[in-house]
């Protein structure tokens, strides 16, 4: 397990010092895959290269199975490392080695036999499904292909944790998907746990069991990718889930934001409402999404203005087995 | 004819005695190149990794290297060659000959060559060393199988740009006291007038540093991984233009 324990980053700079990260605690279990979402400039590149030690903290402890890597030298630092994966944004390939080339690297730093090392980086190459691009360099490889090489690199050493640091970012969304669907099938076959750092939610959605939202440099909330989906707490969760809506939403009024899960249509819901109660309210918004797997829909609907039919209408849904929440977005 | 045509100086030579000057100037910049750059790519990575933002900061290190290289570059060669002669005849034992004019050309270049590896080794993608030391590498290593690998091409465009620039050094140390094209040029073809030697000594001069550059650019070339792609879409778009 990854414990971070109140990590401070600062970082001196001419106009005094900026804050990285403040007072940062997360626990990434084992076995999942964690999400850290937040805009830019949030704090979470810097979050993922304190897990390895890139960049030192400032304060805080960073303890992965138990072991804090801070009171570590160098050289067991550097041992540490090797089972911590790391794939990043620009894929970070070297350029002067062929795709066997960079998957060999981490091999022989770990000083594995030259036999034994090839067999592993082919391996590794057929598994992210570029066995017939061994002898390939970056420069021939498209985005997508680049990024399967990184994969493969950062686990040759067979790490029982693997950071993605943007690693979706600079790719098409079909690409996106198939990179997303490798991760998956790493997490799933090889047990690998992964943390995943992104702006996209959508790229969250798709994969995260956990999550963690970063608003200015501090963790805003965190919890069951599903639950905080479901029900934002923070505003910066609730920017992040809910982009379209909160700029297409305006005027007073109380609203209701109902979350689907599952099978669970919307509409006999709302056509209810109007048959059962003789109330028609106005939809404001509604989509569906696929979270870890499951469809999750949510609609905003305007509350009635009179309180009484307000109640029934809340009454109605929580009959239906609705999750609902009043929401003053 | 041809007796009348050419100078005393030039028949005198003869093919060996211009041969001896193109051995001796090949013989010195390669000397001087190569030692220069047993001192200068050590310089040259130090001064990389110690610099602020580089693997071991050592920002105190890295400026006192800065400014001794940018001393001995900031002189003219001719001026720190006359500086060095009393230098030159403490170590070398002597001041003239072409063992004490490689070593003053190692002097004067040695910082040169410090400059153009880090500049090379600079040109390195910050996120592939940062890729390195995410898989455990160390220092040693990430300079040894990261920078001098990545920056290869880069390196030996440098190298030949490098000794090019001793090879003209070369021809000036040839003045003071030692072989080659420029102290035959100088020393001996201007005085006696012979311009028929002079030129081509010049026209000697230009072939070795042809040779020099080709050959390095190619081997540049094709040692360089990255461009391969880049210069087949321009293949392929050059020929879509034309079609």
């Amino acid at each position: 397990m990854i414990e971070l324990k109140h990590l401070t980053k600062i970082y001196p700079s001419a106009a005094g010092e900026t804050v990285a990260l403040e007072d940062v605690s997360l626990e990434i279990p084992d076995g999942s895959v964690y999400g850290v979402i937040g805009l830019s400039g949030a704090g979470k590149s810097t979050l993922v290269r304190c897990i390895n030690l890139l960049e030192r903290p400032t304060s805080g402890q960073v303890l992965v199975d138990g072991k804090d890597l801070m009171t570590l030298k160098k050289g067991e630092l550097n041992r540490v490392r090797r089972s911590i994966g790391m794939i990043f944004q620009g894929f970070n390939l070297l350029q002067q080695r062929t795709a066997e080339g960079n998957v060999l690297f981490p091999l022989e730093l770990a000083k594995v036999p030259r036999a034994e090392a090839k067999k592993r980086a082919k391996e590794l190459l057929e598994l992210v499904g570029l066995g017939e691009r061994a002898r390939s360099y970056p420069s021939q490889l498209s985005g997508g292909q680049k990024q399967r090489v990184a994969i493969a690199r950062a686990l040759a050493t067979e790490p029982k944790y693997l950071l993605c640091d943007e690693a979706t970012s600079a790719l098409d969304p079909a690409t996106t998907e198939s990179v997303l669907q490798l991760l998956e099938k790493i997490n799933r076959e090889l047990g690998v746990t992964i943390v995943v750092i992104t702006h996209e939610m959508k790229v969250a959605e798709r994969i995260c069991t956990d999550v963690a939202v970063l608003d200015r440099s501090r963790v805003a909330e965190q919890g069951k990718v599903a639950d905080v989906f479901a029900f934002p707490r923070s505003e910066i969760a609730k920017q992040l889930i809910l982009p379209g809506l909160l700029r297409s939403l305006s005027g007073s009024g109380k609203k209701l934001r109902l979350v689907f899960r599952g099978e669970r249509a919307a509409e006999p819901v709302i056509s209810g409402l109007a048959l059962r109660l003789g109330i028609s309210v106005n939809i404001l918004f509604a989509d569906t999404r696929s979270i870890g797997g499951k469809a999750y829909g949510q609609m905003v609907i305007d509350l009635p203005q009179e309180e009484e039919k307000a109640v029934l209408v809340k009454r109605h849904l929580a009959e239906q087995n609705i999750t609902f929440k009043e929401e003053d977005l | 004819m041809n007796a009348l045509l050419l100078s005393r100086l030039f028949t005198q030579l003869g093919a060996d005695g211009f041969l001896l000057a193109v051995w001796e100037t090949v013989y010195m910049t390669l000397a001087s190149s190569v030692l220069s750059y047993l001192i200068g790519l050590p310089l040259g990575i130090l001064l990389t990794v110690t610099a602020r933002e580089g693997l071991v900061p050592a920002v105190w290190l890295n400026k006192l290297l800065g400014v001794i290289v940018n001393i001995l570059r900031s002189i003219p060669f001719i001026i720190l060659m006359v500086a060095l002669i009393p230098v030159s005849r403490a170590i070398v034992g002597t001041s003239i000959g072409n063992g004490a004019m490689i070593f003053m050309l190692v002097i004067a270049a040695a910082p040169y060559v410090a400059r153009m590896v880090e500049s090379s080794l600079k040109e390195v993608d910050a996120g592939v060393v940062e890729a390195a030391r995410s898989m455990g590498a160390g220092t040693f290593r990430i300079i040894w199988k990261v920078y001098l690998p990545e920056a290869k091409p880069s390196l030996i465009v440098g190298a030949v740009i490098s000794s090019v620039t001793i090879l003209g050094y070369s021809a000036m140390a040839g003045t003071l006291a030692g072989g080659g094209l420029g102290a035959l040029a100088v020393t001996q073809a201007r005085p006696s007038n012979a311009q028929d030697v002079i030129w081509l000594c010049v026209a000697l001069t230009v072939v070795i540093v042809q040779i020099i550059q080709e050959l390095g650019m190619l081997l540049a070339k094709k040692t360089d991984k990255r461009i391969r792609s880049s210069e087949k879409i321009k293949k392929k778009e050059s020929k879509g233009e034309s079609s």
